[in-house]
């Protein structure tokens, strides 16, 4: 681990070298919010974003995502990695991308999942400014953030950057870095722990008083209140970094002789995620916008707590931002249950 | 970080169909074996990820015994959706593939030296008779065997064959019901759990397993319960909706367990408490 100084007007030159290299994923301004996108130009890049629609995650789990391709004479894996950086990643995003590492290597490997993962080097950024529903401050703050290579603080005239693996030293000679004082080290520890102590939103309770608060109120009539106005459209589920689930289709060419198997990221908030077909009715596990609410918040905070080491939550608010009913900020919903 | 994994989970292996029969209106029987020759290795209650490519994957319990001698085994496919629709046009002759045997099975051992009760409703009987005939081929190892079967109408009924077999058989104590009678049936008519009070030396000691709709567990096992037979001692076949059957979709996620990967095979008494398992 080696700390570095790269000034303001040496971060275009480095950006370049990196996209000189590989793709770069890194946040860019769409319309009046901001994605992770592959750069095509370095003035595209906004390291100064609040957060991005989407998550991260979608660098190594796309939204649709292709796994088999088959034809006549056989079929085989459309796996294909390549090369890729991904750039300007946020402390809490990349505590949502180690969650999903330890969740696609948990039991059984996926390799659609791990071949493009070990193909990108995460370069990670500070937040210069706050999501209006963030809260990763107190969701999670305890746990460390690893998986990524390299990461980069915003401080007077510059970044501080650390290199974390050989990934993240190899890229040292692709840029003007150089040498840092103690001074902007503590700047930059600061500078991140401001970060966290300004979240614009904050919950009044630890990961371990969460959990057993939500695990209790399974009965709770609480779930029923939020969710009686739910759309179960989804939208919570698939702007969130730790929602991992997917749906597996089939679609053929135009001339139905060839086609691919791909899957493509499902929504456990939707009407037909549990349901099975059967003769007479069809059988729906969580058959209520209550049932399926809560069965998100009880895999955010409770379910997957074992496997993930922590709850399943980073804290970034996307899924408050993005819910048309006002119903999924965790923070109105856990706070609320803390209270009782 | 493992970087060393070239398996893809996804890959299935390719099936020939040795044979193709409709066994009621809507259920088609395959009798498969592997292209490649080899012979699939599996539990009995494990399950299959079954598939047609440009249709997809549905997932079905192993419906023959892990022991059978020429290497094929069987699946039912009750014919309803659009992938089991596009398997249900399948022919003798035709491929299929698979990917498994996935999650778990029953715990065979602890069967065996023990009196064996087993409950099928429906089509629950596909998954347990990967069961029944491997206690049947080992008859010597297992007790006191009992088979409760229960199906809406006599025309739901399957493999006839067995069932007759069943029915004559100085082996097992076999006992079946319908809910619907039609104008033949001359047999038992109500509910399975109507069929408690007609069998013969259930004992507190008795291993047993229940598979069938939803509906069926909760009125199985306070029959059991009043035989005394420990919740420990129960076991349930659970279907869900799967894609993946390796525990990464979430689809068929009850609490912190995976039914693809920690079931479809559970202990009653590890999941009477777990809320939307029964």
């Amino acid at each position: 681990m080696q700390h570095y100084f790269l000034a303001d007007q040496d971060l275009s030159a480095f950006v370049e070298s990196l996209m000189a290299k590989c793709p770069v994923i890194a946040p860019v301004a769409n319309r009046s919010r901001f994605v992770f996108e592959t750069l095509e130009t370095v003035d595209d890049l906004r390291l100064d974003y609040d957060t991005t629609i989407l998550p991260p995650k979608k660098a190594f789990f796309p939204t649709k995502q292709d796994l088999i391709t088959f034809d006549e004479n056989g079929f085989k894996a459309a796996l294909n990695p390549q090369e890729q950086i991904l750039l300007g990643t946020h402390p809490h995003d990349i505590k949502g991308i180690a969650m999903s590492d330890i969740f696609y290597q948990d039991r059984k490997v996926d390799n659609n999942y791990m071949a493009y993962r070990n193909a990108t080097t995460i370069i990670g950024s500070s937040v210069q400014n706050h999501y209006k529903h963030a809260f990763f401050g107190t969701m999670n703050a305890d746990r460390p953030i690893t998986g990524h290579d390299m990461f980069m603080t915003k401080v007077d005239s510059g970044y501080v950057v650390e290199t974390v693996t050989p990934k993240g030293d190899a890229l040292i000679g692709l840029g003007t870095f150089t040498n840092v004082t103690d001074a902007q080290i503590a700047d930059a520890k600061a500078v991140n722990e401001a970060a966290e102590a300004n979240c614009p939103e904050k919950l009044n309770g630890t990961a371990a008083e969460i959990r057993e608060k939500v695990r209790n109120s399974f009965d709770s009539p609480i779930w029923d209140e939020f969710a009686k106005d739910c759309f179960s459209c989804g939208s919570c589920n698939i702007v969130c970094s730790t929602c991992f689930c997917f749906d597996v289709q089939d679609e053929w060419t135009v001339n139905a002789k060839a086609g691919k198997r791909f899957r493509i990221w499902d929504a456990c908030l939707t009407s037909e995620f549990s349901q099975v077909t059967s003769p007479t009715k069809s059988e729906n596990f969580r058959e209520t916008q209550g049932e399926r609410y809560r069965h998100r918040f009880m895999r955010k905070a409770a379910y997957l707590n074992d496997t993930l080491g922590g709850p399943a939550c980073t804290g970034c608010g996307r899924c408050s931002g993005a819910c048309t009913a006002n119903i999924a900020n965790p923070v109105t919903v856990i706070n609320k249950l803390l209270e009782q | 970080m493992c970087d060393c994994n070239t398996e893809n989970l996804f890959l299935p292996q390719l099936c020939d169909i040795i044979a193709a029969t409709m066994i009621t209106a809507t259920e088609k029987h395959f009798k498969l074996k592997l292209q490649t020759g080899e012979r699939l290795v599996f539990e009995p209650g494990q399950i299959l990820e079954v598939g047609l490519f440009g249709y997809g994957e549905i997932p079905l319990g192993l419906a023959s015994s892990p022991s059978r001698k020429d290497g094929t085994f069987d699946l039912v496919v009750r014919v309803l959706g659009k992938v089991s629709k596009a398997l249900g046009d399948l022919k003798a002759g035709d491929t299929m593939t698979i990917r498994g045997p996935l999650g778990n099975g029953f715990p065979v051992d602890e069967f065996k030296g023990k009196d064996v009760l087993i409950v099928a409703g429906g089509i629950g009987l596909c998954p347990v008779r990967s069961m029944i005939n491997y206690i049947l081929q080992h008859r010597d190892d297992f007790k006191k065997f009992t088979l409760f079967f229960g199906t809406k109408t006599p025309s739901d009924f399957l493999f006839e064959e067995d069932l007759e077999a069943w029915r004559c058989s100085s082996c097992m104590q076999y006992l079946e019901t319908v809910d619907v009678p039609d104008t033949a049936w001359s047999g038992n008519v109500g509910v399975i759990t109507t069929l408690f009070p007609m069998a013969k030396d259930i004992t507190p000691e008795t291993r047993v397993i229940v598979c069938g709709p939803p509906i069926m567990y909760k009125f199985v096992v306070a029959e059991l319960d009043k035989v005394g037979i420990p919740r420990s001692n129960v076991y349930v076949d659970l279907e869900r909706r799967m894609k993946c059957g390796v525990g990464k979709c979430g689809h068929c996620q009850i609490n912190d367990k995976y039914v693809c990967m920690d079931g479809p095979v559970f202990r009653f008494s590890d999941i009477e408490n777990l809320e939307e398992a029964i």
